[in-house]
């Protein structure tokens, strides 16, 4: 699989301040290899994306970068303090790893209690992680009666507690309600606002493309691409999706524009054809399609999702990923 | 750092629910056994129970107590076996390495809280049992002149010590179980098996082996001695296994992946 460049480590231009920064990062669990030399470059400042689809090694790294697993190969960098030193770095890391998990009996509040005395951190804190996740009211509750947004809150809050410089949210959507994640695509901005650093891992490519500055993809434990959002999207073509007036002329177009050399999907649910606009623009095929007796009912220029790059950088389907999911083209 | 893991250990421990149940019900179940010595108890002569002019000697105050040693020890090491345990298996134990990555002070920590935890309730339910035994002893008509006098109170802190000494001990083991098998359940169900079964099976084939099994070794600290293991060999043997439980714990704790 060939690796983008931007990606290998160094496609950070000189100066920029990294806040995770890994070479050759490998870790296996007996014969099989989960992540396989991973070179990270993630900028000091940045929403970086961490994507990949299920078992793509996301969380072995993260858990790597927390110091939870020790790396079979390779070393690295958080914050300035080398992987092998956890304690080094991890008084300004917070984190949330895969599913929220606190003592059921206890309160939300004694919970973070309990890990703000755990980190030597101020208790006095508490309050306001508890107020900044949205969890003040029902922070003397007992976890076991919490919902699972409200657990996930408490996970974010638990997170902030050290006041953090960095950032890991690991599937921080995961079992929320559409509302809990349009809220959670907000306070993770916010974070940034604040000038943290927060790496974002999903498997929702089109969850990380509205939040995310930069992005890191992974698939089978390698590293397919990483660096700016707005890079790849610059690289990626864009597709023009037509309709025809009457749908059953959608073949006979599709045709038309195959034997002028266009490479076009049809999308039966749409009623539409999608066209690979590699050297054709919009009015190109317009003029194309009038001119064989073709009236348009749409015609528009759309920018590859992340998923597609996704999907084009590692030349495989949608395979592993949760289907329709790609959503929110950025036009 | 340790400190730091032992008051937020602590923070977890002091909960109601785990505070009464543990301490209210070791209380109850060392005055229940006091109960049933006293009210059991023959007039004179040399059985299975004390009699009441056993109890009515100066060593008397501590004779039900002692008698209890196995069922503190079962209770001490199901609740540390399930406090390590439970970490893996609610998965929190991912939560606390990130706030305190240095893992031995994690460990340490742990330790501290759980055993002064296992100690308090354990000297909570021998003050009640006490107050228990005070009241059985008048209602038997045994005088507790002896129990208050020099020697009595006497062999009462050396009791105290004692059981104390076992309580440290099964704790310590139950703790390393826990971190072993990384599920509450199945530490509490395999340290019983062990303590109430194994034991007792393996001292039956071959009674000489008995004094160096770990549950045999505590109780024999527990008691004070006994006619067969001496306290200091019972105190050795029971050292050396919680040496090595803490060695191997720490050992496995400090390397393992943490994928829970």
């Amino acid at each position: 699989m060939a690796v983008t460049q931007a990606t290998r480590g160094t496609g950070q231009a000189p100066g920029v301040r990294l806040a995770v920064e890994t070479k050759d990062l490998t870790k296996t669990f007996g014969d099989r290899t989960v992540v396989d030399k991973v070179d990270l470059a993630i900028p000091a400042g940045s929403v970086c994306g961490f994507v990949g689809p299920n078992g793509a090694g996301k969380t072995t790294t993260i858990r790597m970068l927390l110091g939870l697993i020790r790396p079979t190969a390779g070393r690295g960098s958080i914050l300035g303090g080398s992987l092998t030193e956890p304690a080094s770095y991890l008084r300004k890391v917070g984190a949330l790893i895969e599913a929220p998990a606190f003592y059921p009996q206890l309160s939300g509040r004694d919970n973070l209690k309990a890990l703000a005395r755990l980190g030597q951190l101020n208790v006095g804190g508490v309050g306001s992680a508890l107020a900044r996740a949205g969890l003040t009211e029902r922070a003397d509750d007992k976890y076991r009666s919490y919902s699972l947004g409200m657990k996930q809150r408490l996970g974010i809050a638990a997170a902030l507690l050290p006041d953090p410089e960095l950032l890991i949210l690991d599937e921080p959507t995961n079992g929320l309600d559409p509302a809990g994640i349009v809220e959670m695509r907000g306070l993770i901005r916010s974070f940034a606002d604040d000038g943290m650093t927060v790496l974002v891992s999903s498997h929702l490519i089109s969850e990380i493309e509205q939040i995310c500055d930069y992005v890191v993809m992974i698939r089978a434990g390698r590293l397919v691409h990483q660096g700016p959002v707005a890079d790849l999207r610059a690289t990626q073509q864009r597709d023009v999706i037509i309709a025809p007036e009457h749908d059953e002329d959608r073949e006979r177009l599709a045709k038309i524009l195959e034997a002028a050399g266009c490479s076009t999907t049809t999308q039966d649910a749409e009623g539409t054809v999608r066209v690979a606009s590699e050297g054709v623009s919009a009015a190109d095929l317009n003029r194309l399609a009038a001119s064989n007796g073709i009236t348009l009912r749409q015609l528009a220029e759309q920018t590859r999702s992340l998923e597609r790059a996704f999907f084009a950088l590692t030349g495989t389907d949608d395979a592993g990923l949760r289907p329709g999911q790609e959503m929110g083209a950025i036009k | 750092m340790t400190w730091a893991a032992f008051t937020s250990e602590w923070t977890k421990l002091k909960r109601r629910t785990l505070l009464l149940a543990t301490f209210v019900g070791l209380a109850a179940a060392a005055s229940l056994f006091v109960i049933l010595i006293f009210s059991q108890a023959p007039a004179t002569g040399h059985g299975g129970l004390p009699s009441l002019q056993e109890l009515a000697r100066p060593n008397g105050l501590i004779i039900g107590v002692t008698r209890a040693t196995m069922l503190l020890g079962i209770v001490a090491f199901g609740i540390a076996a399930a406090q390590t345990a439970s970490e893996y298996s609610l998965g929190t134990l991912r939560q606390l390495l990130v706030r305190q990555p240095r893992r031995i002070a994690l460990l340490a920590g742990k330790m501290l809280g759980v055993l002064t935890f296992l100690l308090l309730a354990f000297l909570f339910a021998a003050v009640v049992a006490f107050a228990v035994a005070v009241v059985a002893a008048h209602a038997r008509h045994v005088s507790t002149s002896a129990w208050f006098s020099g020697t009595g109170l006497s062999d009462l802190f050396t009791a105290l010590g004692d059981i104390s000494l076992a309580v440290v001990g099964y704790s310590i083991l139950g703790l390393a179980i826990g971190q072993f098998l990384r599920s509450a359940v199945f530490a509490v169900i395999t340290g019983l098996a062990w303590m109430i079964a194994v034991e007792n099976i393996i001292a039956r084939i071959d009674p000489s082996t008995a004094k160096w099994l770990p549950g045999a070794a505590l109780e024999t600290v527990a008691s004070g001695g006994t006619e067969g293991p001496t306290f200091s060999h019972g105190l050795l043997v029971g050292a050396l296994y919680v040496v090595v439980a803490v060695a191997a714990a720490a050992f496995t704790f400090t390397r393992a992946d943490v994928t829970a």
